[in-house]
């Protein structure tokens, strides 16, 4: 075995992160490593990586014992971590930022550029990245900053790479790539460490996997062995459904209607579409279609050059957020740390953010009654927090994504736009999710809902609207009650597949 | 048990305010006496008022480097008020008026023009004095009623009169911050502009009004000083802003915006007032004065961070 971890724990402060950890990687092996947010997955990866030492238990590397003290004693003895691409300095080149911290240097600490470019290109070529040296990081899409993280972490010939989610924020066709690339490490010989809360993603990349749950290893086998229900009932401790069943129920009359929307700063063209009452319609997409764009111009975040808006049938112009609220539509970003919580701020501020108004008189606040109707609401929505007066930022994203929607039940708006509503929170939140979602629908709500998880369109959508390239490029309904193939909205998703006239519903 | 520990942590500030007094009574009889305490407060009422209205500033995540400036500026244009033979109330009216809206002014630039308050801020102290010195000639305006000391160092039933000023002004200020839409928004931006942009919040709107409010707290100030010296000095409050921010900085005030309060100012200003009071009579030098403050900034700072680290 390249690494075994053996009984480890590990305590911050009062609280158990790590119980008993266990887990092995061989060379030549993907290991998935599976569990809900606050398993331990994190901290488990921490400690092989060297950010933080244990508390007990054994660490295993090629059958003899170590401690590591620090990443870069981790990195001395071939064990790194690919981040997430926001640990990368965008105004950086390629080069730059795979050397970052360690730039090549010639006598008397010039940094020597020509060797980093040589050796940058090196460890592209070897793979086959698309990537050039001296690119802006910043100009790379996010699936080129991935191949940036991955350089670094392989630069200096590493035998165990740990990915964290490396896919949250790609689309299909770049998982695919980014699937490429393990193999091809694989392949080399390479133990990989792949943590993931995509379920479709099991099976593509996975050879064995390593459930942990409350802070323990619960399981570890080859994945051939395991059925995905079973896996999740190792996760969630509990029988899930683990694909999220809704009723569809025949929707009302349209609430939302655009009509032929451009949006010159973008490249969003002649966008027609409508949400009726009651209804849910998904929006599928690669990264980049501009499914983000459609939410921002509906929003009033960026300015619509032409077409129209009309809510209720009554033609509205929405040249600002303020305006897009007033009216009813409640944008929920997919960046809920950046664009849709105040962290440092109670759940109370935050849940009615949207609507003062309603907690206030002559510009004062009445907290009471704030208090109130926000405890009502986070009991309404099984929000897990001590008290409304608890910071957002101390909540789980679950529990945090049931803020953002709080704050726009707490408006009353009538329009949702979910821009990926369920990234970055685990199966049990994404279940609540679904149900708050299907909720809003039964009580008249219209609901567009983007996502880049298709079997989560599939059960969730009652029609799912597929773009491409800034336009819409087909519709699929449900059909006898049977959601569309992913192979039907992948056909629209892609750039230059069958033209849209011909498909389109 | 971990609760109890953060508040503990969280008094901090107070605590050391207590230290200080304590510390400051034993090492000197001088410290504990009716006289000193009144000086001290009319000392550190200016920077007081000051600080309460660049808490506000900085809880949106904005800072205000030119309320030196705008001090000395509304001072100098109240006094010419006076000067000209207006009542004592409508010359402080004036200055106020005058810090609101070079306070305003300052916010309409930072929203309309989207560039960040400290720029827009430090051109403004370079604006503000100068417009002092041209309005003056650079000169003091000394012909002042004298009813108008009463302001800085008159007392209202054994109190100083500034305290009242101070108790009140600060009483508003958190009432403001805690009980209005206005604070709530004011956290709001400073905590996630974004989001508050998103919510619906009239975010330029906020902004701008709480640059205003800053702006008059900062006029009275002005008068305060006006008041205490008797002449309307355009060279009045250089440096101050400097005071101002390490007060809301020492109580807890987070630069980054979305934190800070009024009580947290106040003790964070009391402590600056203290420490400068206790080396004067110590005989400790005013060279030294400066070291010693400037650390214990840094010192709160980290203290407050590590504290946070910990809550996360």
């Amino acid at each position: 075995m390249l690494l075994e971890l053996k009984n480890v724990q590990k305590r911050f402060g009062g609280v158990t992160a790590l119980r008993d950890g266990n887990l092995s990687v061989a060379a030549g092996e993907v290991h998935l490593l599976l569990g809900e947010n606050g398993a331990g997955k994190s901290t488990l990866m921490k400690i092989v990586a060297g950010i933080v030492g244990r508390d007990s238990g054994n660490m295993l590397w090629n059958g003899s014992e170590v401690f590591l003290n620090s990443p870069s004693e981790a990195g001395a003895i071939g064990i790194a971590m690919v981040n997430q691409e926001s640990l990368l300095a965008p105004h950086l080149t390629v080069t730059e930022n795979i050397f970052l911290g360690r730039e090549k240097k010639r006598p008397l600490g010039w940094v020597n550029r020509r060797a980093a470019i040589d050796d940058a290109r090196r460890i592209i070529d070897q793979y086959g990245f698309p990537l050039s040296p001296d690119m802006l990081v910043g100009h790379l899409s996010p699936a080129g900053r991935q191949l940036v993280e991955i350089c670094r972490a392989i630069r200096h010939g590493s035998s165990l790479l740990i990915f964290d989610e490396p896919t949250s924020s790609l689309s299909d066709t770049e998982t695919q790539q980014v699937f490429r690339i393990v193999r091809d490490l694989k392949s080399r010989g390479m133990g990989i460490i792949y943590i993931t809360h995509r379920m479709d993603e099991l099976r593509q990349i996975g050879d064995r996997v390593t459930v942990l749950r409350d802070g323990a290893t619960v399981h570890s086998g080859n994945m051939a062995d395991i059925a995905t229900d079973q896996l999740i009932h190792h996760m969630v401790g509990r029988e899930v459904d683990h694909i999220y069943e809704r009723e569809h129920l025949p929707p009302g009359d349209t609430v939302l209607e655009i009509r032929s929307l451009s949006v010159e700063s973008t490249h969003i063209r002649n966008i027609s579409c409508s949400l009726r009452k009651g209804e849910i319609v998904g929006m599928a997409g690669l990264i980049g279609a501009g499914r983000t764009e459609l939410c921002r111009a509906i929003f009033g975040v960026d300015t619509v050059t032409s077409g129209e808006i009309l809510l209720n049938g009554q033609p509205v112009k929405i040249r600002s957020p303020r305006d897009a609220v007033r009216s009813g539509i409640a944008l929920i970003t997919e960046d809920r740390q950046v664009s849709g919580l105040a962290l440092g701020l109670p759940i109370a501020a935050n849940m009615t953010l949207a609507n003062v108004e309603r907690i206030s008189r002559f510009g004062f606040l009445d907290l009471i009654s704030q208090n109130r109707l926000c405890t009502e609401l986070g009991k309404k929505m099984s929000l897990k927090a001590a008290s409304v007066a608890q910071g957002a930022g101390t909540l789980s994203g679950g529990n945090q994504q049931k803020v953002v929607i709080a704050k726009w039940l707490f408006r009353q708006a009538q329009v949702f736009l979910f821009d990926e509503p369920t990234r970055g929170i685990d199966i049990g939140a994404k279940t609540e999710v679904f149900e708050l979602m299907s909720e809003l629908a039964r009580q008249g709500a219209a609901i567009l809902m983007v996502s880049s998880e298709l079997t989560e369109l599939q059960h969730v959508a009652d029609r799912i609207l597929v773009m491409r390239q800034g336009r819409i490029s087909g519709e699929l309904p449900r059909i006898d009650g049977q959601s569309p193939s992913q192979e039907q909205i992948m056909k629209l998703a892609v750039p230059d597949a069958t033209p849209a006239n011909e498909i389109a519903a | 048990m971990k609760l109890e520990s953060r508040h503990i942590q969280k008094l901090l500030p107070f605590l050391s305010l207590i230290v200080l007094f304590i510390g400051l009574s034993i090492a000197t009889p001088y410290f504990l006496t009716a006289n000193n305490l009144a000086s001290v407060a009319r000392q550190t009422a200016v920077f007081n008022t000051m600080a309460l209205g660049m808490t506000i500033v900085i809880i949106t995540g904005g800072i205000d480097l030119s309320v030196g400036s705008i001090l000395g500026l509304a001072g100098l244009i109240g006094a010419m008020a006076l000067e000209a033979g207006y009542p004592v109330a409508v010359g402080v009216f004036v200055g106020i008026a005058v810090g609101m809206a070079c306070g305003f002014l300052n916010g309409l630039l930072i929203t309309r023009l989207r560039i960040p308050p400290f720029v827009v801020t430090l051109g403004a102290l370079g604006i503000y004095r100068g417009v002092a010195l041209i309005l003056s000639n650079g000169l003091p305006v000394h012909r002042i009623p004298p009813a108008f000391a009463f302001v800085g160092e008159g007392s209202l039933l054994g109190i100083p009169f500034v305290l009242w000023l101070l108790v009140i002004c600060a009483v508003l200020v958190h009432l403001v911050l805690e009980h209005t839409r206005l604070g709530r928004y004011a956290f709001a931006i400073g905590s996630n502009k974004i989001a508050s942009v998103y919510a619906g919040i009239p975010v330029d709107f906020h902004t701008t009004a709480v640059y205003a409010i800053g702006g008059a707290l900062t006029g009275l100030a002005g008068m305060i000083e006006a008041s205490r010296l008797m002449t309307g000095q355009p060279t009045a409050g250089q440096g101050y802003e400097l005071q101002a921010i390490a007060a809301v900085v020492i109580g807890g005030g987070s630069l980054n915006g979305g934190e800070g309060s009024v009580i947290g100012t106040l003790i964070g200003a009391f402590i600056m007032g203290l420490l400068s009071n206790g080396a004067d009579l110590l005989n400790i030098s005013n060279y030294w004065q400066q070291v010693i403050i400037g650390s214990v900034i840094i010192l709160a700072v980290t203290l407050d961070e590590v504290r946070k680290r910990r809550a996360r």
